[in-house]
Formats: structure tokens, sequence, C-alpha cells
């Protein structure tokens, strides 16, 4: 059963992201079953969901690297499938391992995506480089990806995809692999950025943490990718009770809650 | 004991595991090792040679000193042959290198094509390198066509086939993240596919230079008049062992230094990519 939230607080005139009844099904099992939701322009929307929700098959289906079996998906106003390269520099994507390329170092990982999009080589560079100067990363320019720490690689790569300036961000559990400070940091660091640039940010995350501490909006995930909860986390991030209360329901929706009471109850 | 001699012990502690570091040092340093090898080697085999020089006429064992005298002599008077060999080798591979990476890049690149190309490539190295040595003696008159014909036969599959798997090894998260960038085909292949070989493209013309330089003696003593290996020939017909010896010895040179511009051009290339090495 799909539980369609979503036309209610969507107004459809500024939609950047758009899903409609849409399916997916690998061999016999259906990893996404008739999906609708979307995510408007400036928003940050987290997808919440246990491992093995569908999350990342859904994020693949919105960069436009799966087809889906049914329904529409409109990614700022394409077709992100059909119409893959149109949508070059529109979307830009931040994985849960940076993906540097190991020969280019820290400022020529910067400038792929805008060389890619056909910018001058000066000017990419002078764009990558002010890039990295808002990671905090200018001294790092010259070196390469294996002369880098984990979370100086995260910040190339949150870097990168910020550069080509594209309207949508989609971040694929892009903090997860860092440890909790780094991770929190770099979080703080791209919501602040995200937001002054008015970015649309779709992430993916499997960490409550993540979802209430950066998004606007929170859908949380079940199995088949069907939505069983979906909730707006503006006032959670500021006001510590809210902020546990969304928490309560987001675990609820997730079914964590019955498990602490099987644990306990054992 | 008291601190004076506790700083002393300690000092002349210290003092003694520096000395033990300096001597590890110098006898666990690679370069000094495999140069010390390489000397005590030759020096055996000098040593070899020149004893059994004493046992067997000189078409069978020339001593050394004689080996250097043919070594002079051919270095003053037949180092044309040299370069000719060395500039046949190098158009060669040169040649099968490109032809190889182009024909590795529309295999791992293209569907369509790859199993024709590749089919074509494994019936290719199954061909004895006689066999093409023989054909190219009837299908071709030019002795220069003949070599270049019989070493780009050699080399090129080596050169496909490996960089057919370092398409094949490229990872799918880079493919991925640069694709989330919609890029064209050419710029994946400028960006991602290209960078990617070059480490396979050097892995390739390491192991072949001596296999190639091997084939180019091989091909000169069937196919040409002029050349290291016609050379070789003539010397072997004349029985002129020291003459054989003295090619073998600039041929082996010719192998180390193109092993070590391979090597060079690897440390420029590759330095974005970490020494590993394991204990």
């Amino acid at each position: 059963m799909t539980v369609n939230v979503t036309t209610s607080l969507v107004n459809s005139g500024d939609e950047v992201i758009s899903l409609r009844d849409v399916s997916k099904t690998f061999g016999g099992f259906r990893a996404v079953d008739d999906l609708s939701f979307s995510v408007r322009e400036g928003e940050i929307v987290t997808l919440l969901g246990q491992t093995g929700a569908g999350k990342t098959t859904v994020l693949n289906l919105i960069m436009g690297t799966l087809q889906p079996d049914a329904g529409s998906i409109r990614v700022a106003g394409f077709d992100p499938f059909g119409q893959f390269r149109d949508m070059k520099g529109r979307m830009a994507v931040s994985f849960q391992t940076d993906r540097l390329l190991p020969w280019r170092t820290a400022l020529e990982n910067v400038e792929l995506g805008l060389l890619i999009l056909g910018r001058p080589k000066h000017e990419a560079r002078e764009v990558a480089r002010s890039w990295l100067a808002r990671v905090n990363l200018a001294e790092a320019e010259s070196k390469y990806a294996h002369e880098l720490s984990g979370g100086m690689r995260q910040r190339v790569a949150l870097a990168r995809a910020l550069a080509v300036d594209p309207k949508l961000v989609l971040l694929d559990e892009s903090f997860s692999q860092l440890d909790h400070v780094t991770s929190q940091t770099l979080r703080r660091d791209f919501c602040e950025l995200a937001r002054n640039l008015g970015k649309t940010c779709l992430m993916v995350t499997h960490r409550i943490d993540d979802a209430i501490e950066m998004a606007d909006r929170v859908i949380v995930l079940g199995p088949g990718a069907r939505i069983s909860l979906e909730m707006g986390l503006g006032e959670a991030r500021s006001n510590e009770m809210t902020r546990e209360a969304s928490r309560k329901k987001i675990e609820a929706a997730l079914g964590l809650q019955e498990k602490k009471q099987d644990y306990q109850g054992e | 004991m008291t601190r004076v001699g506790n700083n002393q012990a300690m000092a002349a502690s210290a003092a003694s595991k520096v000395v033990g570091m300096r001597r590890e040092s110098i006898w666990q340093r690679a370069a000094f090792r495999d140069t010390g090898a390489t000397i005590i080697v030759v020096a055996i085999l000098l040593l070899a040679m020149e004893v059994s020089s004493h046992f067997v006429p000189d078409y069978i064992m020339p001593s050394p000193v004689a080996v250097a005298k043919a070594a002079i002599g051919l270095a003053n008077n037949d180092y044309s042959h040299i370069l000719i060999t060395l500039g046949r080798l190098l158009a060669a591979m040169l040649f099968a290198m490109v032809a190889g990476v182009l024909l590795g890049l529309v295999m791992g690149m293209s569907p369509i094509f790859r199993p024709f190309i590749r089919s074509l490539v494994i019936i290719d190295t199954g061909i004895p390198a006689l066999s093409w040595i023989l054909l190219a003696v009837f299908w071709f008159k030019n002795p220069e066509t003949r070599i270049f014909f019989i070493l780009v036969m050699i080399l090129l599959p080596f050169y496909a086939l490996n960089i057919y798997d370092g398409i094949r090894a490229l990872p799918k998260d880079l493919v991925d993240m640069i694709e989330s960038f919609r890029p064209s085909r050419w710029q994946t292949l400028r960006y991602l596919i290209l960078p990617h070989i070059v480490p396979y493209i050097l892995l390739t013309t390491k192991s072949v230079i001596g296999y190639a330089t091997r084939m180019v003696i091989f091909a000169e003593l069937v196919a040409s008049a002029v050349g290291v290996g016609s050379r070789m020939g003539l010397a072997q017909s004349t029985f002129h062992v020291d003459q054989v010896l003295a090619w073998t010895f600039f041929l082996v040179v010719l192998n180390i230094v193109m092993q070590f511009l391979v090597t060079g051009a690897e440390k420029a290339l590759l330095k974005w990519r970490p020494e590993a090495s394991v204990r």
C-alpha cells in the first residue's frame, strides 16, 4: 500500500524532484513499490530507511542510472533516464565514499565537473580554487587523494559536487563513513553552504541524527520503499523537545521502538 | 648506578643502536643490495668464462678479454647496426602500443565490435612467432616491412588484451561518479579511461621489452641483411663467437637502458600512486 502524503505538502509549481507511482523490480524482488513524493526548490529532504528499504534504488532512479518499470520521474523538469545527457549541470551527487580520481590532485578533482560542463580551463581552475577555500582546503590543493584524510577527501568531494552550481544535490550517505566528530562538522558545513546557496538537496541516510540535524523534511521508507512517515523537521532543529518527539516518531516509523522493547523483554 | 652512569649507559646504548641502524640501513638498502648482487653475478659469469676459455677452443668460449676487444671493435665500426635494430624496435613497439591501445579501447567500450576484435586478437596470440617470421619473408619484399610486420603482429595482442583488462577493472564507483556529471563519451575517455589505463600501458611495455628485443634479433636473423640479428648470424657462420657474445652484451645493455627509461616514465606518470610495501 502506498501512503501518498506529498500533495498537501508540495506546491507542484516549484517541484525540483517529482516521483509519481514509481515502481522498480529486480528479478522477482519489488525494490520500489508505487512510490510518490516531491521535493520543492530550496528544500533539504532526507530519505530515511533501514538497510534494504530501497533508498539507494530510489536515488539511482532519480540520478537516471536506473529506468523505472512504472510511473514517472521528473527532475528539474527532465526525465533523468530518458534525457540523461540533457541534465548536464543541473544535478550533482555526493556519494557514500569520496570517489576522488586518484590521478588528479584535490584541485583537479574539484575542476572535473566544471571541465565536463565545458567551462574554460582557467575559469574552472579559479572556481575550483575558490571552492577548495570554502571547504577550508586551500592548502591541500596540490595533494593527491591518498595524501588526504577521510574527512578532507569527503570535503573535496562535496566541493566537486557544489562547484558545478547544480540546481539539485543528491547525497548518498555522504557522511556515514566518517567518524562522529568529522561527520557532524561536515554536516553542519554542508547545511550552511546549501542553505546559503539555496540548493535543493535530497539526502539518503539510515542515520536519524543526520536527518534531524540537516533536513527540512524527512521521508521514512519501509520495505519496498513504501512511505511510512513524512514529516517536517524545521522546528526540530532548534527545539530540543520537538527534536526528541520527532526522533521517537521516526524510530516508531522505522520499527526501532518495537525492537528496543523486544530486547528489553529478552 | 648513578644518574651520570645511567646517562652514559643510555648514551652508549643509543650510540650502538645508531651504529646498528647504520649497518642495517646500508645492507638493507634495496639499491645497494641490487647493485651488489648484480656485480657479484657478473663477476661469477666472467670468472666462469675465463676459466672455461682455458679448457676449450676460442670458437666455443673466448675469454672475457677477447669479447671485450670484439665489443670495442664492433662499437667503433658496426654501431650503425645497433641503431638500426633500436630504430626498428622502437618504431614497432610504438605502433603496436598505439594500435593495441586503440583495439583495447574499442574492445572495452564497444559491445558490438568487442567479440570480433577479441576473437582476432586471441587467434593472434596462438600463432607462433616463427609462423609470422616465415610468412613475412613470403609476403613482403622490403626487409623493413617484414621486421615491422613481425614485431607488430607479435606485440600487439599484449597491449590489446591488457588494455581491455584494464578497462574491465575500472572501478564502477568512479564510472558512476563521472556519469553523475553527464559527460560525453569523449569526456569519459579523456578524464577517466585514459588516465586509468596508463599503468596498464607502462606495465605491458615493461613486460614486452625483453621479449621484443629477442624477437627483433630473431626476425633480423631470418629476414634482413642489416641489424644486430643479421650481424650475429654472420658472426656465427664465420666462427666469431667473441662477436656473438659482444653483440649479446650490447643487447643486454640495450634492454637494461630501455627498462630504465620505462621505469623513469613510470615514476613521472604515476607519481599519484602510493607505493605499497609488504612486510
